[in-house]
């Protein structure tokens, strides 16, 4: 078996672990980043088409079990969600900063220090605004919106434009990932972390299983601090294999998400995602557009009736979009020894499946006042809705059997703060009862932020890692 | 804004108009306005308020029907809207309480907002603010939020639209909080709550010594008329109930009173039960209602050992509130309500 000795090990690369090893690096330490997933490079595919997907997401069918089930989607490649995900920014809103801080007890932590990390990730990967008029399937939004009042504003997104006003989203591969390497990092693509290695109430690294040109070969890595940025489903799934339990796992929050397949009298582009987001009903409920390449069409058609062939043929004028919700209710993510997929459950309050409907209803009247011609909701059998009357009909259709719902963003399984029985490391991310053992990633969210989390994770992150290198 | 110099809009908008309290609310509006637009669920209400007067418009609709509200506010302008369409005891998942109360409510906000309404008077409970600790202990407009199960938090989230409609200026509120009804027009629960009291099968829990805050409906109406004309009140919340909390024993003293005064024979019997019965109650009530079950009895039973009282302090000061009509009168006439109409006591 081969063994790498190195300082800091990180596992993981996406938006917490890429500002992990990138900030570390930069902050001299010797760092290794290992990845499940490939390296690929951002420009040989098409953004959100199939052969990304293929490429880029885990594969098995991941939906976390409950009733309704919620179909869940994760980057799995160097980048991690950032390279797959619609590149919305935001930072953490002010109030919900201040109500983590308070309710799990969390040190120097509130909105003006996170801003002053959010500001430098924000100059570090450019996040900016559509420097022209935004494309149809967004300005549909936008103009739905107006003519019921409705407020609505264009989110800033990770992307950097040319001077012809052509934008690229600037995910980990394009920005930290290369940075941390210029630092010194080395990163490890397609290697799966099988379990953190403790000795004597530390971490001292992991064992890791790569997979190169189709050859199998296990690896120690042992490093003198551990880092796990896995993501919420994947970071407590380690942590389980490794013996670390406790609250490791429980509260995980994601936004459920509903959506319409829109079919307007005229052609909708397809090639990006909508920047427009209505955030009349916030911050509990936000409506937005989702991607529209002709398989995302398919599915979100098939999911509503039986006889969308006819709207299928006609999908260059069909455009997506949703209604996605905060939650009262919570899942929980098990990691199974043995089994490569943790099992993971969520459990949706009659409440929750309510302001699901509710928003189901609203994205259908913004979108009839867009000038929608026909509605499909992702709700099996519909029913497929072309004028206001028949909106009502949803609230009932929105049921537990019927819901097909999906979420991006998944938060909260290793909560951080110090009222230690309700989190799983303390207000910097130290796994409680292990020592030099570290998260770093959307897991330490105590809850879910209602809006894109990958600006709140990246701050987040910085924070963190600035408080390590003070220390260490 | 339209409304006149006495701060009372021509034209009224009344969602839950064949309700127990709607019914009330119209009668007061009909005569005083130009136009009262009423929404009701089903259309065989209709014929009850047409005939109340000419300012009478009813739509028939379900709130939850963005359709049925274009209709509700068609051609209407700067209305006062008086919001008391809700569910308190759905028929049997608590889903409804969420859909029609929440969800009821955010569409009429968004309504009344494009309408231009002069004042979104709310309809609340005491439910978002749970139970007293003590049987002297009163709930203030300060208190803190405690929803009581479901139906709490249901009311508890439509309070907190309304009060984020008024605080971003999309349409000036006020919240009304009322504790348990009584009066006319009273639904079939009512009536049969009087006629278990007549026969003795009311069960007093524990000693009765538990307060219970009650509104009369007719003072009721005169908090939310006050609500909406008065100036100050927008943005704000307030407590309009009867002038003083009851003990649970001496509403159905009161309720035996009223029913002998109106020539009503009332049984000797007392039925007890001890406070364990509503604790347990209330036990069971939580599990089926954290499984999204609701079993109105157990609900009730539930509830009855606790303490659920306000102060009106603040409706007194600020909205010139007074309630006019005490326990005994206000049962009185709802008891001569239901013998009017026929129905069995």
């Amino acid at each position: 078996m081969t063994t790498i000795d190195t300082d800091v090990l990180v596992i993981g690369s996406g938006a917490g672990g890429a500002v992990t090893a990138f900030l570390l690096a930069q902050g001299g330490r010797d760092v290794t980043v290992v990845e499940e997933g490939p390296w690929i490079d951002p420009d040989a595919m098409e953004p959100f088409s199939l052969e990304e997907m293929v490429a880029k997401y885990r594969h098995r069918p991941a939906a976390a079990l409950g009733s309704p089930t919620i179909a869940y989607a994760e980057g799995r490649c160097v980048g991690g969600s950032t390279e797959i995900n619609s590149g919305l920014y935001h930072r953490l809103p002010g109030y919900l900063a201040e109500a983590w801080r308070d309710e799990f007890d969390i040190d120097e932590f509130g909105p003006d220090a996170l801003d002053a990390y959010a500001k430098r990730i924000e100059a570090e990967l450019a996040v900016s605004r559509l420097p022209g008029a935004p494309p149809p399937s967004s300005a549909l939004l936008e103009r739905g919106a107006t003519k019921l009042g409705w407020r609505a504003v264009e989110f800033a997104r990770v992307f950097r434009y040319d001077t012809a006003g052509r934008g690229v989203k600037q995910t980990m591969t394009r920005t930290l990932v290369p940075r941390a390497v210029d630092a010194g990092a080395t990163v490890v693509p397609n290697c799966r972390v099988l379990r953190v290695l403790r000795r004597d109430g530390r971490a001292i690294g992991a064992r890791c299983r790569r997979t190169e040109d189709g050859r199998v070969e296990d690896l120690d890595i042992r490093a003198d601090h551990v880092f796990v940025c896995g993501g919420a489903i994947q970071t407590p799934a380690i942590l389980h294999r490794s013996g670390v339990r406790g609250r490791v796992g429980a509260g995980l929050k994601v936004h459920p998400m509903i959506k319409i397949a829109a079919r307007f009298p005229h052609p909708v582009d397809h090639g990006g995602v909508p920047m427009q987001v209505i955030t009349e009903f916030g911050p509990n409920l936000s409506i937005g557009g989702s991607a529209s390449r002709r398989g995302q069409v398919a599915m979100a058609l098939a999911e509503s009736s039986p006889d969308f062939e006819e709207a299928l043929a006609d999908w260059e004028h069909v455009s997506v979009y949703y209604a996605a919700i905060r939650t009262e209710g919570a899942g929980r993510v098990i990691g199974v020894p043995g089994l490569r997929a943790p099992v993971v459950t969520y459990r949706l309050t009659e409440a929750d499946l309510s302001r699901l409907a509710r928003g189901l209803v609203h994205l259908g009247e913004a979108l009839l006042a867009a000038g929608a011609t026909e509605l499909y909701p992702s709700v099996r059998g519909g029913p497929v809705v072309r004028r206001p009357e028949g909106l009502v009909d949803w609230w009932s259709s929105v049921t537990r059997s019927r819901a097909n719902l999906m979420t991006v963003h998944l938060t909260s399984t290793v909560r951080m703060g110090q009222a230690r029985s309700r989190t799983g490391t303390d207000s910097f991310g130290r796994v409680w009862g292990v020592r030099n053992l570290r998260v770093n990633d959307a897991s330490l969210l105590p809850d879910a932020p209602g809006v894109n989390p990958q600006g709140a994770i990246m701050a987040l992150a910085a924070r963190n890692c600035e408080q390590f290198l003070s220390e260490a | 804004m339209s409304a006149g110099s006495n701060g009372r809009a021509p034209t009224a908008v009344v969602t839950g108009a064949a309700g127990w309290l709607g019914q009330n609310l119209v009668r007061a509006l009909a005569p005083e306005r130009e136009r009262v637009r009423c929404l009701v669920h089903g259309a065989d209400d209709a014929p009850l308020l047409e005939v109340v007067g000419p300012s009478i418009e009813v739509v028939v609709g379900d709130v939850r029907d963005p359709a049925t509200a274009d209709r509700l506010f068609d051609g209407v302008r700067a209305p006062a809207v008086f919001h008391a369409a809700a569910v308190i005891h759905p028929e049997s998942t608590v889903r409804e309480l969420f859909d029609v109360n929440v969800g009821g409510t955010d569409l009429m906000l968004d309504r009344a907002r494009r309408a231009d309404a002069a004042r979104f008077v709310h309809v609340s409970s005491n439910s978002p603010f749970g139970t007293n600790a003590t049987p002297t202990d009163r709930f203030t407009e300060d208190s803190p939020y405690d929803p009581y199960l479901e139906y709490g938090r249901s009311k508890l989230e439509a309070e907190e639209f309304v009060q984020r409609a008024h605080e971003r200026g999309d349409v000036e509120t006020v919240i009304v909080r009322a504790p348990w009804f009584y009066g006319p027009y009273q639904p079939a629960r009512q009536t049969q709550f009087f006629a278990a009291v007549r026969r003795g099968r009311f069960p007093l829990v524990g000693d009765g010594s538990q307060q219970r805050s009650m509104v009369f409906t007719g003072n009721l109406v005169d908090g939310l008329l006050r609500a909406e004309a008065t100036a100050a009140a927008a943005g704000r919340a307030y407590w309009i109930a009867d002038a003083e909390p009851y003990e649970l024993r001496a509403i159905l003293a009161g309720v035996r009173t009223a029913l002998e005064a109106e020539g009503l024979a009332v049984s000797e019997r007392r039925l007890r039960l001890p406070a364990l019965a509503a604790t347990v109650a209330e036990g069971v009530d939580r599990v089926l209602q954290g499984r999204g079950r609701y079993v109105q009895p157990v609900h009730v039973l539930g509830e009855l050992g606790h303490t659920i009282a306000c102060d009106i302090s603040r409706a007194r000061a600020e909205l010139g509130y007074e309630p006019a009509t005490g326990l005994v009168e206000g049962m009185r006439a709802s008891v001569r309500w239901c013998l009017e109409r026929g129905e069995q006591l």
